[in-house]
């Protein structure tokens, strides 16, 4: 999972990106709306934590001007709690809507549950047979047993279960699970493939030649 | 019911008002009609008088009155009186009527000078006697006699003559009219009444609007105004002025919640800062370097809060008047260049070059915080300026002010924004937040202050043109 993190506040911002790294995400961050809207514009991001008073470009301006091209989640971060704003926030096509001060554990779960939402979850479970994925406690049980991954073979089921029967190309799981500030070494997706598919069982992720990964 | 209201007291006067006159009117009324009556009752019994009088005179002897006087009172019959009246008095007197004349109510009666009776209708009260009081020669006079209105005549031969009537009828009529009167008055002060509460309704209906509308502005509901569509009138007006000092008042609430909501919210920042930076910290175990990390973000969020505390209380003494100004004469030239001397490092960090042009200024006041302000202009000069650019500052007096001015050559600030510059927290750049420590107060305290002191504070900018503050003083 990568998300860009949209906030003025420097502060604020590498507590957010810390936390959100954390948590296994890979993030990228914009210290304005500007740039913000150049990178949601140029990556596909699984969400987006955007703040709506910033200089150049506010909030409002990048949602709108995102909306025309692109369904990316996006999280509103404000210290406008007035419910005008929130009408706002949510019209011009914010999915959620957090107000400062927030508190880190509600906002972490409000973005896995944009995330969900754009990915057409109801729950946090996804069965892929003997394999359940749990994207709150962030957990993967094999045979009612739990199964240790390092955060990023765990962020790479997720990934693939969330688009399960779908062929992901190995750029966009690049894109996906990597952020700017990763060194890419082009075989570093290919170890952990292998390391996820002896702890899960060689047949749970399948390489279709040419396209890229799958899980059935 | 609350009986001294204005309705209640005007209510009260005019009903007195009313009762007075409508009584003054009906016994005025009264009065005069009884004295009509008894004036027209009296000529009546002239008129019987005079019919009697040659009727009364005993035919062919008898002294005359002169030597005209052809009606002169015969003697009187030879006394045969003995308290009956026969119906065939002597002298061919009929009691009830003389010759023609229809006495009808009326009744008469003549004594001779002697005292008696000569002629007497029978219709006379009992125990009429003559008029004691008449005088020799008096034509007549006229008396009441318990019901009875009589006019007595004294023939100058001593002959005395008395007409009179029942004023009973008229006593009843009388009392009649008085009792329609009182009819006729009672209902005039009823429907009076009536109307002149209605009226006062009428008219105090706007100020019971007002005073109901006030109501529900007292409770609280600021956005109520008075109907105030009769301008014309004096409520109109009233209405007008109550209405525009509820605006004001309305204006002031409002301004000063927006301006709690924003300094509350002002604080929401630097709060998430310290919370996000400590509960993403206390995750799990991290480095020292970690550690110190957050806690200089921490204390960065911590100062910016102190200083947005202290401009706010700043402004709050401001607006109470508390902040006390000194008065004292010094050089706006002065205070300026020392000011210029502390942004210079912060200028030359960028590369701006600032240009002096101060010309000596001397104005009243206090120099610490027209110092403040100009420091806020030169801060803001070097922060919204391009690097490599330039700032001019110049004093001069001029016009009863000493003259203030800063103009840098940043990028400008856009017309819609020009109006707002001044206002509490409005940022032309839409940046709530900023860790440079500006709070998006600074111009509204330097305009506080520098109106405390008299002066005045304007901007002019063009986009792309800069931007020129200029401070205008009073003159020492």
């Amino acid at each position: 999972m990568r998300i860009l993190v949209v906030e003025d506040e420097l502060d604020l911002q590498r507590a957010l990106v810390r936390a959100l790294r954390d948590e296994g995400y890979a993030v990228d961050s914009a210290n304005d709306g500007e740039d913000g809207f150049f990178n949601a514009k140029n990556t596909d991001y699984d969400a987006v934590i955007l703040d709506v008073m910033m200089p150049r470009m506010d909030g409002w301006e990048v949602i709108k001007q995102l909306r025309k091209i692109k369904r990316t989640p996006v999280l509103m971060l404000t210290a406008r709690d007035q419910s005008r704003d929130r009408v706002k926030g949510l019209d011009s096509g914010a999915d959620d809507y957090v107000v400062k001060p927030f508190d880190l554990p509600e906002l972490l779960a409000r973005l896995r549950a944009i995330i969900r939402r754009s990915a057409n979850k109801t729950t946090n479970q996804i069965e892929l047979g003997s394999v359940v994925v749990d994207t709150a406690a962030r957990n993967i049980m094999h045979s009612g047993k739990p199964v240790e991954l390092t955060a990023r073979e765990y962020s790479l089921v997720e990934f693939l279960a969330l688009h399960r029967g779908e062929v992901v190309t190995r750029t966009t799981l690049y894109e996906h699970l990597f952020d700017e500030d990763d060194s890419t070494m082009s075989n570093l997706l290919d170890v952990h493939v292998s390391n996820v598919r002896k702890k899960l069982g060689p047949e749970f992720i399948t390489t279709r030649r040419g396209h890229g990964y799958c899980i059935e | 019911m609350n009986f001294k209201s204005i309705k209640w007291r005007l209510q009260a006067w005019h009903g007195f008002l009313l009762v007075a006159l409508v009584a003054g009117l009906m016994i005025g009324f009264y009065s005069f009609e009884r004295r009509a009556r008894l004036q027209s009752i009296d000529k009546a019994l002239q008129e019987v008088m005079t019919s009697l009088l040659p009727k009364l005179s005993p035919a062919g002897n008898g002294r005359h009155n002169g030597p005209g006087d052809s009606r002169g009172f015969r003697r009187p019959p030879p006394p045969e009186f003995g308290g009956d009246i026969p119906e065939q008095a002597p002298g061919g007197f009929r009691a009830r009527a003389v010759d023609g004349v229809d006495l009808g109510k009326f009744y008469y009666a003549s004594w001779s000078p002697e005292g008696r009776v000569v002629s007497i209708s029978t219709n006379a009260p009992p125990n009429l006697l003559p008029d004691e009081r008449s005088i020799a020669n008096t034509p007549g006079m006229i008396r009441t006699a318990g019901i009875n209105r009589e006019l007595t005549h004294h023939v100058p031969n001593g002959f005395r003559v008395i007409a009179g009537t029942s004023l009973a009828p008229m006593v009843a009529q009388l009392r009649q009219l008085a009792l329609w009167l009182v009819v006729i008055g009672s209902s005039i002060v009823i429907v009076g009444s009536t109307i002149g509460w209605w009226l006062a309704s009428q008219a105090l209906r706007p100020i019971e609007a007002i005073s109901r509308t006030a109501e529900e502005i007292a409770r609280g509901d600021l956005s109520k105004r008075i109907n105030s569509s009769e301008t014309e009138s004096e409520l109109g007006q009233l209405a007008l002025v109550l209405n525009s000092t509820f605006a004001r008042l309305d204006a002031a609430f409002e301004h000063q919640k927006q301006f709690t909501y924003d300094a509350a919210h002002e604080l929401r920042t630097p709060v998430s800062v310290i919370l996000t930076q400590t509960q993403s910290t206390l995750n799990k175990e991290r480095s020292p370097a970690e550690y110190r990390e957050t806690l200089e973000a921490c204390q960065r969020a911590a100062q910016r809060m102190r200083r947005l505390i202290e401009s706010l209380l700043e402004l709050a003494r401001l607006d109470a008047g508390q902040e006390t100004m000194k008065r004292v004469r010094f050089d706006l030239a002065d205070a300026t260049r020392e000011c210029v001397e502390m942004v210079r490092p912060l200028a030359d960090e960028r590369r701006i070059v600032i240009r002096l042009e101060l010309s000596p200024a001397g104005c009243h006041g206090d120099p610490e915080r027209v110092a403040q302000v100009v420091l806020n202009l030169l801060t803001n000069a070097v922060q919204h300026n391009n690097d490599n650019g330039a700032i001019v500052v110049s004093t001069n007096p001029n016009n009863g002010f000493s003259t203030l001015i800063v103009s840098d050559s940043g990028p400008g600030i856009a017309p819609e924004h020009l109006p707002h510059l001044f206002k509490r927290f409005y940022r032309a750049d839409g940046a709530r937040t900023s860790s440079q420590g500006r709070s998006g107060l600074g111009l509204a305290i330097s305009s506080a202050i520098i109106h405390a002191h008299g002066g005045s504070i304007e901007v002019n900018s063009n986009v792309g043109d800069g931007s020129q503050f200029t401070v205008r003083l009073p003159l020492a």
